[in-house]
């Protein structure tokens, strides 16, 4: 009965506990790993914002337009916590993934591996789509300042197809970074901005033949507008 | 700080060494301009024979690279003294005929002028367009003859214009010149100017040769550095200004934005200044003013009102991030008011202007799209003139004009208040 006790059970929890107790430094080397990295992670977060701040990086984007657009797009938070907010994260991101290498465990070592190598890509994705936000505005602000300027009755909506186009190619862009599905992505963004261009040529073509005729004549004749006698000398 | 010279072709460096000095200097600018440029040279020509005999004169045409022939027509052009009744000038008309360098534009080729100014030492100097039909020998002792025996530094063109004529000038640029900088400068950016020698040498100083200043708004900059700077400033009667029409298909919003993007960014080096300059004072006037008929102008203010109210409806959220909440309140009434009862009032406009060159300074949005957000707003504004002056005579209008210039002073604490401001 003893030797019983012995092989089937006491056996197999010696076995286990051995394995315990040699995990048991990795997982005090992770917690420490991460306990490190979070203390790290909320330090360096705070001086790279409280840096940006005294450096007058939000006056800066100030006078770029990019806390209006910021605000527009429903973000309260000024940019220097923005960054100061991404380093934090990406520290974290760091010590988890450092923390798990510590486990030393085959398929998490190579999950962090991937991810490591995945970063960059991410990184340029989130780089294009903020940069694609900010041109959008940028555009479609133009676009509508122009067409109010040249009389174009539907000028907020030629503004908004401008700024949805530049957001729409700045995904595609992003998509196309983070390798997901390819080939999709090429092909959906060449079907649906064909689409539009044609969409947009028939509208046209059968809409407005007469205003593309009146400008083709006065482009190509130097014709005088009839609905503009207009001869005011501005200067 | 002396700026470097301005460089000269070797041709003209030599024609200079061979003139040595002068008196009065007069530079025409051009570029394509072979069809009206022979008429300038023959006026400038008989102006300086008939009205400065006696003192050494040399006119100076920069060109900026013209396909069309215009320096061989600068050539060209004399003019027979004896059908003028003139036979006693004694020293010869010295033409210097010269390619400009730098950006192309009015304003290197005015650099050019100052240059070969300073290089002659020119005592006085007029500087007239290559496009004027209307130019007269008169002109130049109009512009010139104040700097050369009353002492003044600069000389300011007054034109009779047709009321509707110029409509950036009375609206924005001289009513906010002269409550900026107190002096009743009617023509800021006429064109046609008269200045000294001393004032030449300054401007080459400034380093705005490689900015805007050198491709346009070198009129503005010329008449504000003038003022900012304490120089003696005149006007001088000059009759009507009649000129080739420039490019009809020239966009009124790029206008805008090369027009009102000098005078703000000239506020902002010039705020000290402006500052603490209250009310205005009247200029002196040379010349004999008569009244003379005007080209007609046609204007169609249903369109203007249109394209007001379109920008209404489609640039409100524009136009309540670059204008104070109150100016797009005193706005909102016109969307939908009968036609003749539109009106933006002097009071409303001015405030207007004040907010949007404060945005300009504190860049609230990008500066282009500023300056051309505003455009509706001054259609709107020239439909409210059209309309309040239909039926009065040019003279008649200028009263009008007159009573928005008191607008803008009445209301500078404002522009004050919120210039020094940090950005809301």
């Amino acid at each position: 009965m003893k030797e019983f006790w012995e092989k089937a059970l006491l056996g197999p929890l010696e076995t286990l506990s051995r394995s315990v107790l040699s995990v048991l430094p990795n997982v005090l080397a992770m917690s420490i790993i991460l306990l490190v990295g979070l203390a790290a992670a909320w330090s360096i977060g705070l001086v790279v914002e409280r840096l940006l701040r005294v450096i007058g990086l939000d006056h800066l984007t100030n006078r770029l337009g990019v806390n209006a657009a910021l605000t527009r797009g429903g973000v309260k938070a000024d940019p220097s916590h923005l960054v100061g907010r991404t380093v934090y994260w990406l520290v974290v991101a760091f010590a988890v993934l450092a923390g798990l290498g510590a486990l030393n465990l085959q398929p998490l070592n190579q999950f962090a591996q991937s991810f490591l190598a995945y970063l960059p890509r991410l990184f340029t994705a989130t780089l294009i789509l903020v940069a694609g936000y900010l041109l959008s505005n940028f555009v479609s602000q133009a676009v509508l300042i122009a067409a109010v300027n040249a009389g174009i009755p539907p000028a907020r909506l030629v503004a908004a197809c401008s700024r949805w186009g530049v957001q729409l190619v700045a995904v595609a862009m992003a998509l196309e970074q983070l390798s997901i599905a390819q080939n999709i992505v090429v092909v959906g963004f060449g079907i649906m901005f064909g689409g539009i261009v044609m969409a947009a040529a028939i509208a046209f073509g059968l809409g407005a033949k007469d205003l593309a005729k009146e400008f083709l004549e006065q482009r190509l004749s130097n014709k005088s507008r009839d609905r503009a006698p207009d001869d005011l000398r501005h200067l | 700080m002396t700026a470097a010279a301005t460089p000269l072709t070797p041709e003209t460096e030599a024609k200079v060494q061979e003139i040595g000095e002068t008196d009065v200097l007069v530079g025409i600018p051009s570029y394509n301009n072979t069809d009206t440029i022979g008429h300038v040279v023959r006026a400038v020509s008989a102006g300086l024979a008939k009205y400065f005999a006696r003192s050494r004169v040399v006119l100076v045409n920069s060109d900026g690279g013209s396909s069309d022939g215009t320096p061989e027509a600068v050539s060209r052009a004399v003019v027979d003294l004896g059908t003028l009744l003139i036979s006693e000038q004694q020293s010869p008309l010295h033409k210097i005929i010269t390619p400009y360098h730098g950006i192309p534009g009015k304003g290197s080729a005015f650099r050019t002028i100052f240059e070969i100014a300073r290089r002659l030492k020119a005592k006085a100097c007029a500087v007239v367009d290559s496009d004027l039909r209307s130019i007269t020998p008169e002109w130049i002792e109009l512009l010139a003859r104040p700097v050369l025996e009353e002492g003044y530094d600069y000389v300011a063109p007054y034109y009779l214009r047709h009321k509707y004529d110029g409509t950036i000038t009375n609206s924005i640029v001289y009513p906010l010149t002269r409550a900026l900088y107190g002096q009743r400068i009617r023509q800021p950016i006429g064109g046609d100017f008269g200045f000294s020698g001393r004032l030449a040498e300054h401007y080459l100083e400034k380093h705005v040769w490689e900015s805007d200043v050198a491709r346009f708004g070198i009129d503005i900059w010329m008449t504000t550095e003038a003022i900012a700077n304490g120089a003696r400033v005149c006007q001088s009667f000059l009759g009507a200004k009649i000129h080739n029409p420039k490019d009809p298909t020239a966009d009124l919003s790029a206008m805008l934005v090369q027009v009102m993007g000098a005078v703000f960014a000239l506020m902002e080096e010039h705020q000290p200044v402006w500052g603490g300059v209250k009310g205005s004072n009247p200029v002196k006037l040379f010349g004999f003013q008569y009244d003379v008929g005007v080209e007609p102008v046609n204007v169609n203010v249903d369109r203007m009102i249109s394209s007001f109210r379109q920008g209404l409806a489609d640039l409100e959220p524009i136009w309540r991030e670059m204008l104070a909440p109150g100016t797009v309140e005193g706005l909102l009434p016109l969307k939908d008011c009968p036609l003749q009862a539109f009106r933006i009032p002097d009071g409303l406009w001015a405030r207007l202007v004040y907010d949007v060159a404060v945005s300009y300074h504190h860049r609230v949005m990008p500066r282009e799209h500023l300056l051309k957000a505003f455009t509706p707003l001054y259609l709107g504004r020239t439909a409210t003139f059209v309309l309040e002056t239909q039926g009065l005579t040019s003279s008649e209008a200028e009263g009008r004009i007159e009573s928005l210039c008191q607008a803008f002073e009445d209301r500078k604490p404002y522009l004050v208040e919120r210039w020094g401001a940090g950005r809301e």
